[in-house]
Formats: C-alpha cells, sequence, structure tokens
C-alpha cells in the first residue's frame, strides 16, 4: 500500500499481509470503540429524555390519582374509571395484580421509569392506595424526536472520529514502518548502484570471450578460459536477475510471439558450460513446439533462472531435461529437492532453503513476478533426494 | 323427588354460608350510622392486596385495639373498640371471604 507499483520499495507479500492485518485489526478496535461510546452516547440521550418526560408523567399522574381518589370517594355511586386523551393509566394492587388498565399492552413495575414499544411509562405509589392501587402506571407516547436527532449525532460524529482515527492509523502505519521501508530502499539502492556499475565490465568480458578463437588455443589455456567463461555468466545471470528485480517495475514489455523451442535450445546451450562444471547432462525434448506471446526477455529471464536452480541444486553427475509440449515447458533436475511444507513459500524474495550453494534467493521470485504478469501457471512439484519438476503452462 | 332434594339441600348450604356474614357482620353493623362498606374502602386505602386485607380484617377481629383499627380517632372516640369475635377461625375466614366478594373492586370498574 505504502510502496507504490512504479517505486524501486516493494513490500514482500508477508509484509503486505501483516499491514492488512494491522489495518484490520486497528480498524476494528476503532469500530468497536465508537460503537461502546456511541452505546453510552445513547443511553445518556435516553436518560436525559426520560428525565425530560419524567416531569410531565408526574403532572399527569397527580391528575390521575385525584381523580381515583374521587372515584374511591363516590365508588357506591359510580364505577366510571377516570380516562384522559392525553394518557393511558392502568392500576395494580400490593399483589402486582391489575385491577384496570386503559391500555392492552403488557406493563412492567420492576422499573420506575422506562421507555418500552415506543411508550414512556411512569410507575407511581401513591400516599395512600385508593380503590387498593398501590402501583400506578401513566404512559405517554415518544415522539421519537430524540431517537432521530441522536442516531444522527451518533453517525455525524461516530463517521468524523471514524475517518480521523483512519488518518492517525495511517500516519502511526507510516512511522512505524519508516525503519523497514527504509532497510529496503537501502538495500535496493545498494543493488541498483553495484548492478550499474557491474553492467560494463561484465559486457566486456563475456564478449571477449566470445570472440577469443578457441581452436587455436592449448588445452590449458581452454579450460582456463572456459572456467572465466563460466564465471563471467554467472555473475551475467546475476546482474540480469538483479537489473529485473531492482528496475523490473520499471522496464518497458515488448511481446512477441517467442518460438519456445528455439529459446530453450538457446538457453540450454548457453547453460552447458555452467552444467559441466558438475558433470551434469542437460537435454531438451521438444514433443509439441509452443508458442508464447510475452517479452523475450523476461521469459528467457524466468527459463534462465529455472535452469539456474536446476544446476545450482543438482548433484553432481544429475541430470536435467526441458520438456517443450503444447502450451508448456518444464525444467526437471535430479537434485536436492525441496521440503513439501517450503514448497508454499519458496516462491518469497530473499528465500532459500539451501544456504550451501549461494544465491540471492531472488531466483524463484523473479520467475513467480514474470509467470504473474504474463498469467503463467507455475506448478512446482519436488521429492526431497529425488529431484524437482518445475512446470510453466498457460 | 332427589332432585327436590339435591336443590333444598343446595339452597340451604348457600344460605348457610351467606348467614355467617349476614347474621353476623352487616346485622351488627346495620344498627351503626356508617355503612359496612365504608369500612372496607378503608381497609382497601391501607392494605389494597387481597391477602394482607384479609389478614387485616382477621386480625382486627381478632384482637380489636384502637392501634389497628382503620376508623378515624373522632369516630372510635364516638363508638368504642367492638368486642372481640366470637365466631370460628373457619366462620370468621368465610365472613371474610364474603365481605372480599361483596365489595372486591376487581371486575367492578367500567
Amino acid at each position: 500500500m505504502l510502496a507504490s507499483k512504479g517505486s524501486v520499495t516493494d513490500f514482500h507479500q508477508s509484509e503486505r499481509q501483516t499491514l492488512y492485518r494491522f489495518l484490520s485489526l486497528y480498524i476494528l478496535l476503532t469500530v468497536i470503540i465508537i460503537s461502546v461510546f456511541s452505546f453510552i452516547y445513547f443511553g445518556l440521550q435516553k436518560d436525559l429524555m426520560l428525565q425530560d418526560k419524567k416531569q410531565t408523567l408526574q403532572k399527569y399522574s397527580k391528575e390521575f390519582i385525584e381523580n381515583l381518589k374521587d372515584l374511591h370517594m363516590n365508588f357506591h355511586k359510580t364505577q366510571i374509571y377516570p380516562r384522559s386523551s392525553k394518557y393511558d393509566t392502568a392500576i395494580f394492587d400490593s399483589e402486582k395484580k391489575l385491577i384496570f388498565s386503559t391500555t392492552k399492552t403488557k406493563l412492567r413495575l420492576d422499573k420506575i421509569l422506562y421507555l418500552e414499544d415506543k411508550e414512556i411509562h411512569l410507575v407511581n405509589i401513591p400516599e395512600s392506595y385508593y380503590l387498593g392501587a398501590k402501583y400506578i402506571i401513566v404512559k405517554i407516547k415518544d415522539d421519537g424526536l430524540w431517537l432521530v436527532q441522536t442516531k444522527q449525532k451518533i453517525m455525524l460524529f461516530g463517521g468524523m472520529t471514524f475517518l480521523f482515527m483512519l488518518f492517525v492509523g495511517y500516519i502511526l502505519l507510516r512511522l512505524f514502518l519508516k525503519p523497514m521501508r527504509d532497510a529496503i530502499t537501502l538495500l535496493d539502492e545498494f543493488i541498483k548502484d553495484t548492478t550499474h556499475e557491474l553492467n560494463t565490465p561484465v559486457s566486456n568480458i563475456v564478449s571477449n570471450i566470445e570472440m577469443i578463437d578457441k581452436s587455436k588455443l592449448d588445452d590449458s589455456v581452454l579450460k582456463k578460459i572456459q572456467r572465466i567463461d563460466i564465471g563471467a555468466k554467472t555473475v551475467s545471470n546475476i546482474y540480469q536477475d538483479l537489473t529485473y528485480l531492482v528496475l523490473g517495475n520499471e522496464m518497458t514489455s515488448n511481446s512477441e510471439d517467442i518460438d519456445i523451442e528455439q529459446l530453450v535450445i538457446e538457453r540450454v546451450e548457453y547453460f552447458t558450460s555452467l552444467a559441466q562444471v558438475k558433470k551434469l547432462k542437460i537435454s531438451s525434448k521438444i514433443i509439441n513446439n509452443t508458442i508464447l506471446y510475452a517479452d523475450k526477455f523476461k521469459i528467457s529471464k524466468l527459463l534462465d533462472n529455472l535452469l539456474s536452480n536446476a544446476i545450482k541444486y543438482n548433484k553432481v553427475q544429475g541430470e536435467i531435461i526441458v520438456v517443450v509440449n503444447d502450451r508448456r515447458f518444464s525444467v526437471e533436475d535430479s537434485g536436492i529437492g525441496i521440503a513439501s511444507d517450503d514448497i508454499s513459500q519458496i516462491k518469497q524474495r530473499y528465500k532459500r532453503f539451501n544456504k550451501s550453494s549461494g544465491g540471492f534467493g531472488i531466483g524463484l521470485n523473479i520467475v513467480s513476478r514474470i509467470a504473474k504478469e504474463y498469467n503463467l501457471d507455475i506448478d512446482i512439484s519436488s521429492k526431497e533426494g529425488i529431484g524437482t519438476k518445475v512446470s510453466v503452462s498457460w | 323427588m332427589v332432585k327436590k332434594i339435591v336443590l333444598t339441600l343446595s339452597l340451604m348450604f348457600c344460605f348457610t354460608q351467606a348467614d355467617v356474614y349476614e347474621s353476623n357482620c352487616v346485622k351488627c353493623h346495620q344498627g351503626l350510622p356508617v355503612s359496612i362498606d365504608k369500612y372496607f374502602y378503608d381497609y382497601l386505602l391501607i392494605y389494597s392486596g387481597e391477602t394482607d386485607m384479609k389478614n387485616a380484617i382477621i386480625s382486627y377481629l381478632n384482637y380489636p385495639a384502637y392501634e389497628t383499627s382503620v376508623m378515624p380517632d373522632a369516630y372510635l372516640d364516638y363508638f368504642g373498640i367492638k368486642k372481640k369475635t366470637t365466631l370460628s377461625k373457619e366462620k370468621l375466614k368465610e365472613a371474610v371471604d364474603t365481605y372480599w366478594e361483596k365489595y372486591k373492586v376487581f371486575d367492578k370498574l367500567k
């Protein structure tokens, strides 16, 4: 999130996951805090409204008790219960048995002042129990105005607080991630500077070795030249990997139809001298030729990394088979293999499971990035001690 | 014939039941200037519920006293305290139950 697409600095998948987890947790906590405060505010507003209405209810209650008193005095003459258009009432005896009610709704006596079913209730106990009425309930309708206003305020202030907390979270995230970003930037800058300085001498070495007429050299010198050739190609590969890694996002793609058979033959030939160091048998098997529309440099880089890994992690006198078939190619080696638990993590940048063979742990990360760019499927199957097969299909 | 006997016995039973209240309570109160229902509403004003009120009446009839009477002081000064009831526990309960049923507020309000 903080590293833009075009930026040199790029976060790992795991780091992004950490960022998303932090953000999710932060947002969840913010929502919980806002909800708790909203709940408390709502409760306070409700109490405030009830206290405001209490005076009115007490006035009505007093009026009703006077009417009830009159009825009590004249009960032998009339039994008509006092009613009002402004409020409803109900009377209960000391055993909480309903004596009479002007409403059919269920009433509670466990609270003095409460809001239920959009009606405000006041439970009053008169000084004398006229007609046996120990508990008198007076209720009026709630206009709901306070509820609308409270909801509006909660939405407004809750929303503003949420946005503010989101902004604070963003600032905090930037502050907490600064050391990590600086470290990655420093590493990227170092690689960028180093690769830039390596470019010219490595190109000179490779091109000059190619220009040497090897037929005129004796065996001793030829062997030395071959070693220099292998060394120069290894450095050249590392240089290209690092260049792609650092400038990958800034590199423009020149897509074209790539003849995979031809590409495989070229790259196998290029890596033959490297494979000879470990006395590896490297062969290509073309079942059906196939075409891939992509940037040739990048697909070449993908294949180079697969071949380079197959050489690097192979046994002495091992075997490498490159197979080309319809819309797929694969590189299979007879190397050390990868533990099944590690296969899911192997595409991560700087991840290495065998530190005895050198390298930066960027090979399969590059493969993964290129595959992602061209929607290629990478399938890695491996058995420890037997070998690894990496298939690329599209 | 059997029907006539049953009917006669039922009517006699009803009259006997009513008699406990009528012959022991109403008869005595008829001579007073305050009708018997007024006492009921004075008790209601203080005791509210059926159980409390019945217990209070029974208690007063068994042990009449100035302190436990619900009537005003002027009334008590003029008429005095009634004599202790001679009714048995069961008869007294019957009489008070009849009194409650006759004057209770439940189902009378409109």
